[in-house]
């Protein structure tokens, strides 16, 4: 399949794009199941109401949205066949594709989007209010033409209508009833390439072909049956012996990754996550002291080596990250990497670090302990336990004598962002599909909110980086914005409030007999319209 | 036994119960509320972020507002009129889901509970009219392996070797998602994928019923009535499993009924490694995500079952030991 497509000139400009799909020329042919592993378990298949990374698997497969993006973050049309940013910026219409129905056979309208866009994502996904603030109306002209009205630009927004991120769900079955506790919640109808069947909790939910989807042909699988095994080892097995075909994100066991790729009918690939970009950290509390002190953190930063990080707690999956911003962005030219370099590694990386806690004023006691810290442990899985393990090792050579605490899941999100009883933790953000989005959350002084998760844990927050932020988020120029940024990532790199730590790569290990599953930036997020059997 | 008198012992054991249920269910709670953190803050977590306002919306919404005796008070009364509430986590029912985790639930525990009693009284048996030979030695030592070895370990150790090596059996789940066999076929499949996860857990358990077994076989066969039966001309045979069986039986009865309260418990190793849809992952995935009113369901339920058990295990003991006799 081929798509070509118009040069988009610029997000501010006017954004058309068309696609035409090859007649079907290459060999993909209809039929068979891919069995995909899922973990945990999804608590509910309510993605306008969770981002939570399982649900969004599954959940993207059933609802679309009016956009895909290419690997590049480029958007593709989807729902929507062509769309147009006015130049102001301040108006954005869609043109959505005749003939689109729900599974339930009722048509898709431009009252689904806008219902979709003010009553939903506006209203009850925990990402919406602040991506669509700027959204105060939205217009439906006709059945298939929606014009969002904007108070402010918000260059940002295009890149928010994936299904997975602003999913497209019809009026007539959500617009009645509790949006919160909807008995379709977990009995989706959606507009997507697959139709929810069945859902055995603590087994498997099993997604079946939508024989009326509006792209002719597809998709190509007759079922996919999200599977759910919580242990990692029987993870692995399960993918050796082909029982389950495909495993992303969390599903599949950092330690396990290079065995799996070793295994001739399995494909391990770090693709499909360029929307998604994940940054790890050590997420320091800038309130304690002495952690206030600006020369701490730059010490603590150089006594860690991000590559031996990668190689050992990752094994080998990841990329040294110089600050909030993932190279992913190096595209859109959003990400610079010119900025302080904290990557020197080994022994040299600690004689900086002891050279400046020396100068700083922090003397070593008799037993060689400067000052001592807590370290909360990531409750996320054993990588963050290493990971914690080696901040204990590498800052007990620059005198900091680290202690180590377990908790579980609710325990550490109530201590680090709503009681910040904390020294130092694990993290780590995503960066999603714009800055605004994932980056802003970890360093604008608006995000530091008590008891919100994943927002300003560091509490750290200049009124230099909040100004080139709020620029940057309604900046229409891609290039003015690029340099906004560019200046951002400068000053907090040199503040470094939080260190940054690796650009994670999540491997996907894929079963040789499908192809093309993993075709976008959303990667598992996106809908596997186009993978098929051989 | 009359009937009218065994039907009066249940009524009477049955209302006895209530308190008990109901003490349990006050003493959950009020344990419950001891853990830090809620609902409301693993949601947003689990979001990945949440917007200002959310997490208090979703609290004044799960009723997380309201003081803590007044949430007790609530679920009490809801109990009472056998309303177990709602998952928030799951957007379903508590009481449907706990159903549709039962079946797998009792087919794993039925099942170990049959292999492990079975076969570990029958071992323990052997072991003690071999007593102190070889094959007394093999089982004993067998037993004290089975017994050690982390069960975790064994479940992945019979999925190295029977699955992927051998490929008799599925590695793991409770039925084939390619398939979707229907019929007689599904059973089959439910019963091909039942093999490896209950054969790991009967091991440990029937490790206790042969060690139980052995040593109360012996300690009865040195008892005056042993040797009053051998005076009067009956064989070894008959002394053994007519006379000093029945009565080696009834501390194995009362291991069966106290086990089965932690079978439910010991399955969560069990269920991970196989992916066996049962009530132990449940509970486990419900405290990490403080689904207080799911879980509250899962010891309501745990609670009846061991009350429900135990009532059984004195009806057992009539039928093995006559002197034994129902009263209230």
């Amino acid at each position: 399949m081929k798509i070509t497509r118009r040069t988009l000139a610029g997000l501010a400009g006017v954004v058309l794009a068309a696609a035409t799909f090859g007649n079907g020329a290459l060999a993909q042919k209809q039929g068979g199941t891919l069995v995909m592993l899922v973990q945990p378990e999804p608590p509910t298949l309510a993605s306008y109401l969770s981002t939570s990374g399982p649900i969004g698997m599954v959940a993207a497969k059933i609802y679309d949205g009016l956009l895909e993006y290419d690997t590049e973050l480029r958007p593709q049309p989807s729902l929507a066949e062509s769309w147009e940013v006015s130049p102001d910026g301040m108006t954005i219409s869609f043109k959505l594709r005749q003939g689109v129905s729900f599974h339930d056979g009722k048509p898709l309208t431009s009252a689904d989007v806008q219902f979709s866009i003010m009553d939903v994502a506006k209203v009850t996904h925990p990402r919406g209010p602040n991506t669509f603030l700027a959204v105060t109306e939205v217009q439906t002209p006709d059945d298939h033409t929606v014009v969002l009205k904007l108070s402010e630009p918000a260059p940002y927004m295009m890149m928010a209508f994936s299904g997975y991120e602003t999913p497209i769900i019809p009026k007539h079955i959500f617009g009645t009833g509790d949006l919160r506790s909807h008995p379709n919640a977990n009995n989706p109808i959606g507009s997507g390439p697959f139709k929810f069947t069945e859902w055995k909790k603590g087994q498997y939910i099993r997604l079946d072909r939508n024989e009326n989807y509006w792209k002719k042909g597809q998709p190509y699988l007759d079922r996919i049956v999200a599977r759910f095994i919580a242990d990692p080892s029987t993870r692995t097995a399960a993918l050796e012996k082909g029982e389950a075909h495909f495993a992303a994100m969390g599903a599949v066991p950092f330690n396990d990754a290079k065995k799996l790729a070793a295994i001739p009918s399995l494909t391990v690939t770090t693709k499909g996550h360029e929307m998604i970009s994940p940054v790890s950290e050590l997420l320091l509390n800038t309130k304690n002291k002495p952690l206030d002190d600006k020369q701490v953190r730059q010490a603590i930063a150089y006594a860690l080596d991000r590559q031996f990080i990668i190689d050992n707690v990752w094994f080998g999956y990841g990329k040294p990250a110089t600050g909030p911003m993932s190279s992913n962005f190096a595209p859109s030219g959003l990400y610079t990497g010119d900025v302080k370099n904290y990557q020197v590694g080994g022994d040299k990386g600690v004689e900086m670090a002891n050279a400046i806690l020396d100068e700083a004023g922090y003397k070593k006691g008799p037993d060689g302990v400067r000052f001592e810290l807590m370290h909360d442990s990531l409750p996320y899985g054993q990588e963050w336990t290493r990971f914690g393990e080696y901040v204990q090792q590498q800052l007990g050579k620059i005198g900091i004598k680290v202690t180590i605490r377990q908790e579980d899941v609710a325990r550490w999100l109530k201590r680090t962002y709503t009681d910040h009883d904390f020294d130092t933790t694990a993290n780590y953000l995503y960066n999603l599909s714009d800055p605004v989005v994932g980056v802003h959350r970890a360093v604008h002084s608006s995000t530091i909110k008590p008891g919100t998760v994943f927002t300003n844990g560091s509490y750290w927050s200049h009124p230099k980086t909040d100004e080139l932020l709020d620029k940057a988020k309604v900046e229409p120029d891609p290039q003015k914005r690029s340099a906004l940024y560019a200046e951002a990532l400068k000053f907090v790199a040199e503040e470094i409030p939080i260190i940054w730590i690796h650009e994670m790569n999540f491997p996907t290990v894929i079963n040789n007999q499908f192809e093309d599953v993993i075709v976008s930036a959303l990667g598992v997020y996106s809908n596997f319209d186009r993978a098929y059997m051989k | 036994m009359t009937g009218a008198r065994l039907l009066r012992y249940l009524l009477w054991r049955l209302l006895q119960a209530v308190p008990v249920i109901l003490g349990v269910t006050v003493l959950c709670f009020l344990m419950l509320q001891l853990a830090p953190g809620d609902l409301a803050e693993v949601l947003a977590g689990e979001s990945g972020g949440a917007s200002p306002g959310y997490i208090e919306e979703l609290r004044a919404r799960y009723g997380l507002d309201k003081p803590v005796l007044v949430q007790l008070l609530i679920y009490v009364k809801n109990v009472l009129f056998f309303d177990l509430g709602f998952s928030f986590r799951h957007n379903a029912d508590v009481t449907s889901l706990l159903l549709e985790r039962m079946v797998p639930t009792l087919l794993l525990m039925g099942s170990t509970l049959l292999i492990s009693v079975g076969v570990g009284a029958l071992a323990g048996l052997f072991a003690a009219i071999w007593v102190r030979t070889w094959r007394d030695h093999l089982i004993s030592l067998a037993a004290i392996i089975a017994y050690a070895t982390p069960l975790f370990w064994v479940g992945l150790m019979l999925i190295l070797v029977f699955s992927i090596w051998l490929d008799w059996f599925p590695t793991s789940g409770m039925e084939n998602v390619v398939m979707f066999y229907e019929g007689w076929d599904r059973v089959v499949d439910i019963a091909h994928h039942l093999v490896l996860p209950a054969v790991t857990l009967s091991l440990f358990y029937m490790a206790l019923y042969t060690r139980l077994m052995r040593a109360t076989m012996l300690e009865q066969r040195g008892l005056d009535y042993v040797t009053t039966a051998r005076a009067k001309g009956l064989t070894e045979r008959q002394i053994n499993f007519r006379h000093v069986l029945r009565n080696a039986l009834l501390p194995v009865v009362t291991m069966a009924g106290v086990q089965v309260g932690a079978l439910l418990g010991g399955s969560v190793v069990v269920e991970s490694v196989f992916a066996w849809p049962g009530l132990g992952q449940l509970a486990f995935e419900a405290l990490f995500s403080r689904d207080f009113n799911l879980l509250l369901g899962i010891f309501f339920i745990c609670a009846c079952l061991v009350v429900v058990v135990n009532i059984l295990t004195d009806l057992v003991y009539v039928l093995l030991d006559p002197r034994i006799q129902v009263d209230r």
